[in-house]
């Protein structure tokens, strides 16, 4: 692999946790680094300094801050957990449901999954809604039209709920298994992940969908930048990158992005420049100027770095801060410069 | 793969030790001592880490033990095979295990007494992530000695299977549990039964789920290089046929096999019976290959590799398993003796009608 041209790459803090991280999640000056056997480090993203623990008996699978940092939301195999910043005291729910995904629609409530259903929450933990049970259990939530609509992942399709109804105000069926869920920011277009390694696309305005197949691997992580035009996955050893403006991506040709054996965390930074961090188990931590190049193209990384252990949770404190959390719990917080050198 | 000037060589003998965690899937109806089982090997396993996955309410009480109960999912695959359905339940347990720092020494998965083992057999074929990191040891079907009779001879509906003769054809080791509730002539009936439907897999009678946990643990029968290891008695007929729908058929012929008839043949057999060919093994002399080709497959699902070196005047033959429903012996017999390089007379009539 050639070796991209060296980045002048600061390390603002490192800290370690003692356990596996399986998520890190930054919002108004906190990170939280979540381990898998149950404990959640909350930090300061300046400093990397320990403002507080929270534990979920059983495992963690998913964390989230609420935008504010003023509440963390963990949900586990056994249930989940709500953290008050203020009072650094923890609601627990033990319900034995399977929770691998929380999504925060604003300071004031949280969609958590919850076995077959999702549950929306407000910051004390008191249920304010709640769908019926999908298919199978729900893989992954996303918000959108500004926090009203919930679109779930589960067995079979998409499903999207309001607040008025228990039962979906909009599916989009599409047969197997998906395992991750994004909504473009613009509002125009859903995707999922599956273990059929595809890619399904469907447009909202009028559920018109598309399939990209082929990937060797199943698709599991999948994201948008902020603009809405750019979508990267995994499912291969290359990162695929679409462009969704205009028309969408039918018929076109993704950027392929390599430095991978296998991904493990990919994260588009802030502000919708084009810039995508990845990480790879290999233990290789990449930046990219993903958009850069034509339809087609094989792009090299604007900067990499060889780490010693398998990154396995990335994500970006801001637009100049990138906190990386690798497997013996070794978490690096990284400044970078604004403008990523050619 | 990448190719380089040192891939020329043959890759030398497996030896590289394969540090995959070993998981073991417990089947068999309610009743017929899988819990008991499993505690046993959790009891006797003490000091190991295992990983247990139930999808049965169960009475596992061993502290060491992290135990997840969870509903069986059953995903069809988006791919246009209709038998290639995975676990999805599976898929995110095992996963979020494998995300733990803390390592299992195994983990064991004990399906209800309905469950369909061709699903759980397959997620370990199709999902890279768990293939990867965790292998499929064996899966492991409890059977009540004086119930079973009453399980193969229920009629199901049209379209329903019987999930007791599943499991059975499934099984890689059948725990004939409860001996002691039944007399010998009884339990060489239920043999000779369960031997119709499987004729691969080793029967180990049992009291309270007895068996010596090394016949069930640590078997690697889904390992390419321990295929057929234990010499197949089955091809020969048994004499004492009974009227089922699931057979075991095996093939062994002398000769050498055409590479590419091999692959038409495996290929279309596969494709269009594979929903009725529940597990297939093999292993092969291909013409002009040094090596012993070998395989296995669940349903349609096939993997293949190179196997050990045939030795100096050993004896070319072709040894192949079909466990399976309405298989037909005379044409499978057909199918591969037409795959030899020189067919040459096979012990079968189905030789003279080919």
């Amino acid at each position: 692999m050639s070796i991209a041209a060296a980045l002048d790459v600061d390390t603002a803090w490192e800290t370690v946790v003692d356990d596996a991280p399986v998520a890190v999640h930054a919002a108004a000056g906190l990170v939280a680094v979540a381990g898998a056997d149950g404990t959640c480090w909350v930090l300061t993203g300046s400093t990397g300094e320990l403002v507080g623990t929270v534990t979920l008996p059983g495992g963690i699978l998913a964390a989230q801050l609420s935008p504010d940092a003023e509440h963390l939301a963990l949900a586990g195999p056994f249930g989940h957990a709500l953290w008050k910043r203020a009072t650094d005291t923890t609601v627990i729910a033990k319900t034995g449901a399977w929770s691998g995904a929380v999504r925060w629609a604003g300071p004031d409530k949280v969609a958590i999954a919850s076995g077959r259903r999702a549950v929306v929450l407000a910051p004390d933990g008191r249920e304010l809604w709640a769908i019926e049970p999908a298919p199978s259990t729900v893989t992954d939530l996303v918000w959108y039209r500004e926090g009203r609509r919930l679109a779930t992942a589960a067995y079979n399709g998409v499903r999207c709920y309001e607040r008025h109804s228990a039962r979906p105000v909009v599916e989009y069926p599409y047969l197997g298994s998906h395992l991750a869920l994004a909504v473009a920011p613009t509002g125009r277009w859903i995707c999922s992940g599956n273990q059929d390694a595809s890619i399904h696309i469907w447009r909202t305005r009028d559920g018109g969908d598309l399939t990209m197949s082929g990937y060797p691997d199943k698709i599991a992580r999948i994201a948008f930048d902020d603009t809405g035009y750019w979508f990267a996955s995994d499912g291969a050893p290359d990162i695929t990158v679409w462009d969704f403006s205009g028309s969408g991506p039918e018929g076109t040709r993704p950027r392929t992005l390599r430095a991978h054996e296998t991904v493990t965390a990919l994260a588009w930074r802030p502000g919708g420049a084009g810039i995508l961090a990845s990480a790879g188990a290999e233990g290789t931590l990449a930046l990219w100027r993903a958009t850069s190049g034509s339809a087609g193209a094989r792009l090299h990384p604007a900067h990499a770095r060889e780490l010693d252990q398998a990154v396995t949770a990335l994500t970006w404190a801001g637009s100049d801060l990138l906190v990386t959390a690798d497997w013996q719990g070794r978490v690096q917080a990284s400044r970078l410069p604004q403008a990523l050198p050619r | 793969m990448t190719t380089d000037s040192t891939s020329a060589e043959l890759p030398e003998e497996r030896d590289v030790v394969d540090t995959r965690v070993p998981v073991t899937v417990l089947t068999g109806f309610l009743g017929s001592g899988k819990t008991t089982l499993l505690n046993r090997i959790l009891t006797e396993q003490h000091g190991l880490r295992i990983a247990v996955i139930e999808n049965e309410f169960g009475e596992v009480g061993i502290d060491d033990a992290l135990v997840v109960d969870a509903e069986e999912e059953i995903f069809e695959m988006n791919n246009g095979c209709i038998c290639c359905t995975v676990r999805g339940d599976l898929i995110r347990i095992l996963g979020a295990l494998m995300r733990r720092r803390e390592r299992f020494d195994r983990i064991v998965i004990e399906t209800t007494g309905l469950a369909d083992p061709a699903p759980v057999a397959q997620t370990f074929f199709m999902d890279d992530e768990i293939a990867s990191q965790l292998r499929l040891d064996a899966i492991v079907t409890l059977v009540d000695a004086a119930h079973i009779g009453a399980h193969l001879d229920e009629v199901k509906p049209e379209g329903v299977e019987n999930e007791s003769v599943e499991q059975i054809a499934f099984a890689d080791r059948i725990v004939l549990n409860k001996t002691d509730l039944v007399d010998e002539s009884e339990i060489a009936e239920v043999v000779s039964r369960i031997r119709a439907v499987n004729a691969l897999a080793e029967i180990l009678p049992a009291r309270q789920a007895d068996v010596e946990l090394a016949k069930v643990l640590d078997v690697h029968a889904f390992d390419l290089d321990r295929v057929l290891e234990t010499d197949p008695q089955f091809l020969i007929d048994t004499e004492h046929q009974h009227d089922t729908t699931v057979t075991s058929v095996g093939i062994d012929v002398e000769g050498e096999v055409d590479e590419d008839r091999l692959n038409a043949w495996l290929g279309t057999l596969l494709r269009e019976r594979g929903v009725d060919i529940f597990r297939s093994k093999g292993i092969l002399a291909l013409a002009g290959n040094p090596r012993q080709y070998v395989f296995q497959g669940v349903h349609m699902l096939l993997d293949g590799e190179s196997g050990r070196e045939w030795e100096a005047g050993e004896e070319r033959r072709n040894r192949l398993v079909f466990i399976g429903r309405n298989l037909d012996r005379d044409e499978l017999d057909a199918g591969f003796a037409a795959c030899l390089v020189n067919a040459p007379a096979l012990k079968s009539r189905a030789a003279v009608s080919a």
